[in-house]
């Protein structure tokens, strides 16, 4: 049997983990023995179709994962690197006969890693900045937003393009910065004053929004779309001010800790919702895998397991609950992308889709490998460029060519989306599912004629 | 992705990295190793010296004449989903990656043919042809992963094989690079036979020991007018073989005839793709007829009425394509499945005569409650081919052993109701001592002579295929000697 890297040492202090985990909260056990190495997953893996690289596969890291608990690997830059390639879309899971849980041993093993070996020179800086600086505090991203609008509204943005002050960035934010969304009011600022967002009509329900934060800053207007569709259905709507980030990107960057000091203030901020409304998947995954922090703390567990209980994506909340279709037209061909952690993640497919299918004058075209990753995956983009890149431009060839609107369900993947909508010469408009909506809606009481009728 | 860096003192790798191009075309890190010391089948594991990624024939032809030149062992590799440890590098080689080298080079759909670099993933070609109305017949359960240039060779089945034949059926010509790095084409423009000896049919399912295949014809099929698919199930399992039989017998070649056990329904049922087949049912079989749409309607009457007379306790005909394509996933994941109720599976490929049956499984019964291992049974049964899983855990000491032990067990009850040890999986590692089985020491040597012709010093994946390695042994114990 082989047997690796025995030269190193083990360091100094540990607390007793598995093998070569030395680290609380290791990938777990249970999760790697329902792998049986066949390799159903190898063609579903983005990275794998880029590189052709095992190491770069499902199967190969949850190999690797193993390998570390066996005692044949380290925690170290070798074993991260193929760890970090993952984009955690998930695709694996769903191709995978026996339901390895990848990504929740990914997530794992990047917490050993991150405890294993702190972050260095620029990406620590940066990591340090989004992660723990700007998103977990509102009122921040709310001054950082306010900045970005007047970056946009006094001209400098114009200033900064035509100079070419532009071109001292990476190419990778050149191109973000070229498809930033016109900052709005955040809804958090914009509610401010009320405690809740009466239904129109018959109150039906109580529900509660996250409102996310990134998303209220960038995409404020998806967030007013959402409070519109959901107040349309006689929903009554909250949101809570103590919330916060949901952490899913310090889990990503394998920061777990914060992770779960994010979802305790998340889980005590919705401690009297009924329903957790959520409009972009990535948090709406995250929020409902929140008991997996909790491993070692079974009262915090079981906590996160209720709360976990209320969340619910925006389209299946509408899907089930039942929701009056719009009457007015929209006359606009579409194609729909699945968002990995609605597709993969929260197994959300049909709804979204039959939430725009039944819009008046919608006419859907099928994109192949509509569930294949965009490269967004949280920030990857900025953290892995090339490979990002190289998977955007994969899926930009599956756009079809006569369409209007690329519609979706998470901010994260309609960033990505745009980039390539700009880069590949395209002109498609990208949309989040519940704007179409609301538009239709809104063409609906412009044309006078907003009675209702359940579906 | 970066490009090329290697930084090593082991001065064959610095030159191999020289022959190829491409982002990371050769991997030579232990960790990152480490994901190739094992492939479908897990038993054995060894690491690589390197692994290189070539993107054409001549780097291929370039990659093996240097190790030829150099004697360094080497082996190629496709997708590594095979089942008998064909990829696994005993003698640590020098492993030539295919997987870069995945594009269809051209599809002739009058003269019906398709060429293939051998990393293409068998379902891509259907997939690819699907929309004009043809398809690639043969169908190995993991066709949604496993490279063409893999099923080449292993001569890989499938269920679909029953009524199309496995894959040298379906080779009209392949471009070889030869253990001594000369490229030689066999076989040309999709001109179903040559005169001479079949060397198409001696390199399909030769596992990789006679040459490396870089480009594949291959024979493609109109899609059969109709098709329907019927679920049986069976309160025993004399009834359900018994079926299997007397549908066969009727005159009808069904397309696909499969058969699961009471286990390997318990997995599947557990597993990412259930159907809700009942707990309790002891076989349910999935048939499927295809071909032109008058007499379809017959044979499915024809078949359900066998069942019936076999005392099914239910049978159902599927209803859409849907319905059907939720069975053939549900079957079709059934190996990996097998992770949902243990922890590692050994999966045996055994051939037997039809009517053998019943007794064959109450034979593999018993080796299962001697052993004290689970075993399910999922397979090919129109063809008699069974695939009995055997269930371990090999965190458990001796249990791999065990497991190991059942397996060959298995294949001997096969041999022994003259049958043989493997149907469309290869020998690979697992089954070479399962040889003797079936040939005597005479019939070894005339096989392994033959190897000897095209890779005479077997520095290409020794100590595969078969038992006594005799000169390949040698061959070791002198490299060894020098590194």
């Amino acid at each position: 049997m082989m047997s690796i890297a025995n030269t190193e040492q083990k360091p100094a202090c540990t607390t007793g983990g598995l093998g070569n985990y030395l680290w609380s909260d290791p990938p777990k056990e249970n999760k790697w023995a329902d792998c049986v190495h066949c390799g159903l997953c190898l063609e579903a893996c983005p990275t794998y179709e880029q590189l052709g690289q095992e190491q770069h596969s499902p199967r190969g890291r949850v190999h690797l994962i193993k390998s570390v608990a066996e005692g044949n690997l380290f925690v170290n830059e070798a074993f991260a690197d193929p760890v970090f390639q993952c984009l955690d879309c998930r695709a694996c899971t769903t191709a995978c006969p026996a339901s390895v849980d990848v990504g929740g041993l990914i997530e794992e093993a990047r917490g050993q890693v991150r405890q294993a070996m702190a972050l260095k020179g620029w990406k620590a800086m940066t990591s340090k900045f989004f992660l723990e600086t700007l998103f977990p505090h509102h009122d921040r991203l709310h001054a950082a937003g306010s900045l970005l609008k007047f970056y946009q509204k006094s001209g400098m943005q114009k200033l900064v393009r035509k100079t070419g002050l532009i071109n001292i960035m990476p190419e990778h934010l050149v191109e973000m910065e070229s498809i930033m969304p016109e900052i709005k009011t955040p809804v958090r600022k914009k509610y401010k004053q009320e405690q809740v967002i009466k239904a129109k009509g018959v109150t039906k329900r109580q529900v509660s929004i996250l409102s996310g934060c990134i998303m209220d800053v960038m995409f404020s207007d998806i967030n007013e779309a959402t409070i519109n569709v959901l107040t349309r259905n006689g929903n009554d709507v909250t949101i809570p001010k103590n919330q916060t980030c949901c952490g899913a990107l310090h889990v990503h960057a394998g920061d777990r800790e914060m992770g779960r000091k994010l979802a305790k203030q998340n889980i005590e901020a919705f401690k009297d919702s009924e329903k957790v409304i959520v409009n972009a998947a990535g948090c709406g995954c995250m929020l409902k895998e929140y008991p997996e922090l909790f491993h070692d703390d079974p009262e915090w567990q079981e906590k996160a397991k209720e709360f976990s209980a209320k969340v619910e994506d925006i389209s299946k909340f509408l899907y089930d609950t039942g929701y009056a279709p719009p009457k007015a037209e929209l006359n606009t061909r579409i194609t729909y992308h699945d968002a990995c952690h609605l597709a993969h993640g929260q197994g959300i497919r049909e709804e979204p889709r039959d939430l725009l299918l039944h819009i008046p004058g919608v006419e859907m075209v099928h994109m192949p490998n509509a569930d294949r990753c965009c490269g967004s995956a949280g920030i990857y983009n900025l953290t892995n460029p090339e490979m990002a890149g190289a998977i955007l431009e994969s899926k930009m060839a599956n756009v079809p060519e006569d369409v209007e609107m690329i519609s979706m369900g998470n901010p994260g993947c309609m960033l990505q989306m745009a980039v390539g909508v700009q880069k590949y010469g395209r002109n498609q408009r990208i949309v989040h599912t519940v704007q179409l909506l609301d538009w239709a809606y809104q063409k609906e009481e412009e044309q006078g004629s907003g009675q209702d009728g359940e579906k | 992705m970066g490009k090329n860096k290697v930084k090593t003192s082991d001065i064959h790798i610095l030159n191999l990295a020289k022959l190829i191009f491409g982002p990371q075309a050769i991997l030579y890190k232990k960790e990152d190793l480490l994901a190739y010391d094992c492939d479908g089948f897990t038993i054995e594991r060894h690491l690589p010296r390197a692994v290189v990624f070539p993107t054409n024939t001549e780097e291929v032809s370039k990659i093996v004449k240097y190790c030829a030149e150099n004697h360094l062992p080497f082996l190629a590799r496709g997708a590594g989903t095979g089942l008998s440890g064909g990829a696994i590098p005993l003698n640590n080689e020098i492993i030539i990656s295919l997987v870069r080298m995945k594009r269809l080079l051209e599809v002739d759909l009058e003269n019906r043919f398709a060429v293939v670099e051998p990393g293409f993933v068998n379902l891509k070609l259907t997939n690819s042809i699907s929309d004009k109305g043809y398809y690639y017949a043969p169908d190995p359960s993991s066709q949604y992963a496993c490279t063409i240039g893999g099923n080449v060779a292993e001569n890989a089945g499938g269920a679909h094989c029953l009524k199309y034949g496995v894959t040298t059926n379906h080779i009209l010509g392949l471009e070889v690079v030869l253990p001594n790095g000369d490229i030689i084409e066999i076989g040309r423009n999709g001109i179903p036979d040559s005169p001479g000896y079949d060397l198409l049919g001696l390199l399909t399912g030769s596992e990789g020991t006679l040459g490396i295949v870089t480009k594949i014809t291959v024979r493609i099929l109109k899609n059969p007018e109709a098709k329907q698919t019927v679920l049986a199930y069976f309160d025993n399992i004399e009834d359900g073989s018994q079926a299997v039989s007397d549908i066969i017998s009727s005159g009808i070649v069904p397309a696909a005839l499969e058969m699961m056990d009471k286990t390997a329904i318990e997995g599947v049922e557990a597993a990412a793709f259930p159907v809700g087949h009942p707990k309790d049912i002891e076989a349910v079989l999935l048939i499927e007829v295809d071909g032109i749409a008058a007499g379809i309607d017959d044979q499915i009457e024809l078949i359900l009425a066998v069942c019936r007379r076999r005392n099914v306790r239910e049978v159902k005909v599927a209803r859409d394509e849907a319905e059907r394509g939720r069975w053939w996933a549900n079957r079709k994941t059934g190996f990996g499945a097998m992770g949902a109720i243990s922890p590692d599976y050994l999966v045996q490929d055994g051939v037997i005569p039809r009517s053998k049956l019943p007794e064959v499984l109450a034979r593999i019964h018993k080796i299962s409650e001697e052993s004290g291992l689970r075993i399910a049974n999922i397979f090919h049964a129109g063809d008699g081919n069974l695939h009995p899983l055997v269930l371990f855990d090999s965190r458990i000491p001796g249990e791999t052993e065990k497991a190991i032990q059942a397996g060959s067990a298995c294949l001997k009850v096969c041999a022994d109701v003259g049958g043989s040890i493997t149907g469309e999986h290869g020998v690979g590692i697992e089954k070479k001592e399962e040889m003797r089985f079936v040939f005597n020491e005479e019939e070894i040597k005339a096989q392994t002579d033959i190897r000897n012709v095209f890779n005479p010093d077997c520095l290409l994946n020794a100590g595969k295929l078969f038992p006594t390695p005799g000169r390949c042994a040698e061959v070791k114990r002198e490299l060894a000697s020098k590194s």
